[in-house]
């Protein structure tokens, strides 16, 4: 009697407690990535271009003043790419790169403006790198941890190459969970990740740029 | 002795590793469901519903465009937005766990936890509606004022469901320790003394009890009034298990249905419902954009609408078991009420470590601000 008392507190209590993330996307990303090389064959940054949805870039351009119906120059954007390079910066662009294994930090970003065309806002923007690097194998990962922002390659160019013609780009969809991982994914609420921990890279959109 | 003391503190452990698994499986949300671009790859009835309510939700922007061709389009728009709130709410939210955790709390029924899904629902609607209403179609603001409302409005939201829960924690948790302390007494009679003086200050849910029962209330009533259980009456339900155990921590059933056990699930409601969701924010704007204002709050009243359908399903359930709890509980008259009062205390505790998570930023709230300041 008392394991029947305490296995119905068990299971209310359990199911009370189902609270995961309130986070689901929302906004959706469509992005083209370019792999920036100096002539020294280092990799100096990553040059983004991000189409919104067409609902969030309605949600973004809500009174944004502009002097033609439908229509936004650059210039009537200034405002709006600024504060998204502002507000980016908190969630580290999205962007994560390893040399070689070895995580890469970004500086601010430089050449950023938006460009609306067909009902969507598309965020140009280019990510330096702080110390330019040569590395063999060049990893950047594109995500949202959150799930707020989902983010999905191009389908025509999703990856391209500036400045590094003996080096060759490659892209790595979001891969579907191994038996191991997906047992790992199904105990994470009973045994949670240490914070630091970048487990949630496995679901990433990776960028592989392979140089001799 | 020992043996009630082993009881109580094996109760008391449940449910706090229960809190703690709640808390830390919220703290580690980012992670515990996969990435969205990995639809296909997230396994499971969570997966499947994450990858429906996307698909919906993508699909909304199209309806819309679609009924400002074509009126008949409104009717097909309607029904993906009702689609659209019922999955969406089957997802992980903290409005259903708040809502829940208050019903299964406070002995609420079924049928009032139906209501207040609704009205939950409907106000975190119209909430929305306001918002773009007053900010974006009579201001004209940005999205960076919009989405900065919406943040203190959230603000305000958590803040008032920690309160909530912090009150009602106070209350389930001093409940739980007379519930205790009775345990022990009971097996010490001889230290337990009835208060007499408890019964003059009798409350009038008693009136309909027969008269067996109503000395019995009259004295647990007293007790716990008057001298905030310092004294002790004795125990009273060992011959009326029922009544003793049901009645003894405040109103009873007919007072709950009352207008002021209204008031306190209004409180609570209110409190869950004045976060808007940000989808319904960015349709809205969206429709608007559309000079389509007033189909965007048709779709998000019945998108409202589909969302209470689920929360309202969820809500019976925690109900039904709570009363299945209750009727184990029933069967052991001391250390069923004491187990009772603990999963009330503890749900109070989960809804203040809700309300203190979202204030903290640890749970991932859905961030409207992500690119627009």
């Amino acid at each position: 009697m008392i394991e029947r008392a305490c296995c119905c507190c068990t299971i209310l209590l359990l199911l009370l407690s189902i609270n995961r993330a309130e986070a689901h996307p929302h906004v959706w990303v469509t992005f083209h990535s370019e792999v920036v090389y100096a002539a020294d064959g280092s990799m100096t940054g990553v040059r983004h271009d991000w189409t919104f949805d067409d609902m969030f870039s309605a949600y973004a351009l809500q009174g944004i003043s502009h002097a033609k119906k439908g229509q936004y120059t650059r210039q009537e954007l200034a405002a709006l790419a600024q504060t998204n390079v502002d507000s980016l910066k908190e969630y580290d662009y999205f962007t994560y790169a390893r040399a070689d294994g070895k995580k890469l930090k970004f500086a601010d970003p430089v050449d950023y403006w938006l460009e609306y065309k067909d009902a969507a806002l598309t965020l140009h923007f280019t990510l330096p790198l702080k110390t330019p690097v040569s590395a063999k194998a060049m990893k950047i990962e594109v995500y949202d941890p959150s799930i707020f922002v989902d983010f999905e390659f191009a389908k025509d160019t999703p990856v391209s190459l500036s400045g590094a013609p003996q080096c060759l780009a490659t892209y790595d969809l979001p891969h579907q969970p191994t038996p191991t991982e997906q047992a790992r994914l199904s105990e994470l609420d009973a045994v949670p990740l240490d914070p630091s921990s970048t487990y949630g890279e496995i679901f990433a959109n990776k960028i592989l740029v392979k140089c001799p | 002795m020992i043996k009630s003391q082993t009881i109580a503190l094996t109760a008391l452990t449940a449910i706090f590793i229960a809190c703690t698994m709640g808390i830390v499986s919220a703290w580690s949300a980012p992670f515990g469901a996969p990435h969205l671009a990995s639809a296909a790859s997230t396994s499971g009835l969570m997966g499947w519903i994450f990858a429906e309510q996307a698909a919906f939700y993508r699909s909304l922007s199209g309806f819309i465009r679609a009924a400002k061709e074509d009126g008949a389009a409104m009717w097909e728009l309607f029904g993906v937005s009702f689609v659209y709130g019922v999955f969406h709410a089957v997802g992980p939210g903290h409005g259903k766990a708040v809502i829940s955790s208050y019903l299964v709390a406070n002995e609420e029924t079924w049928r009032r936890g139906v209501v207040l899904s609704f009205v939950s629902a409907a106000i975190q609607s119209v909430v929305a509606i306001i918002v773009v209403a007053i900010a974006a179609a009579l201001l004209g603001a940005t999205a960076k004022v919009i989405g900065l409302t919406v943040h203190l409005v959230e603000i305000t939201s958590y803040a008032l469901v920690t309160l909530i829960g912090l009150r009602l924690f106070y209350v389930k948790g001093r409940s739980f320790l007379i519930a205790c302390r009775e345990l022990t007494w009971r097996r010490a009679p001889e230290l337990a003394f009835a208060s007499a003086t408890g019964a003059g200050t009798l409350r009038t849910q008693t009136v309909q009890l027969p008269g067996r029962v109503f000395g019995a209330m009259a004295m647990r009533g007293g007790r716990c009034m008057i001298d905030g259980c310092a004294v002790h009456s004795f125990h009273c339900h060992d011959d009326h298990h029922e009544s003793a155990w049901g009645h003894a921590h405040g109103p009873g059933p007919a007072e709950l249905a009352g207008a002021g056990g209204w008031r306190r699930g209004l409180s609570a409601v209110i409190a869950v419902g004045l976060r808007p969701c940000s989808g319904a924010i960015i349709v809205l704007i969206f429709a608007l954009a559309q000079d389509l204002f007033w189909t965007g709050v048709g779709a998000t009243l019945i998108m409202g609408l589909g969302t209470a359908a689920t929360v309202a399903a969820i809500a019976i359930v925690a109900v039904s078991a709570r009363g299945l709890a209750n009727r184990v509980a029933r069967t052991r008259a001391g250390f069923g009420m004491l187990a009772m009062r603990a999963i009330e205390a503890g749900a109070a505790t989960l809804i203040v470590a809700f309300g203190i998570m979202l204030l903290a930023g640890y749970m991932a709230s859905e961030q409207l601000w992500m690119f627009t300041g």
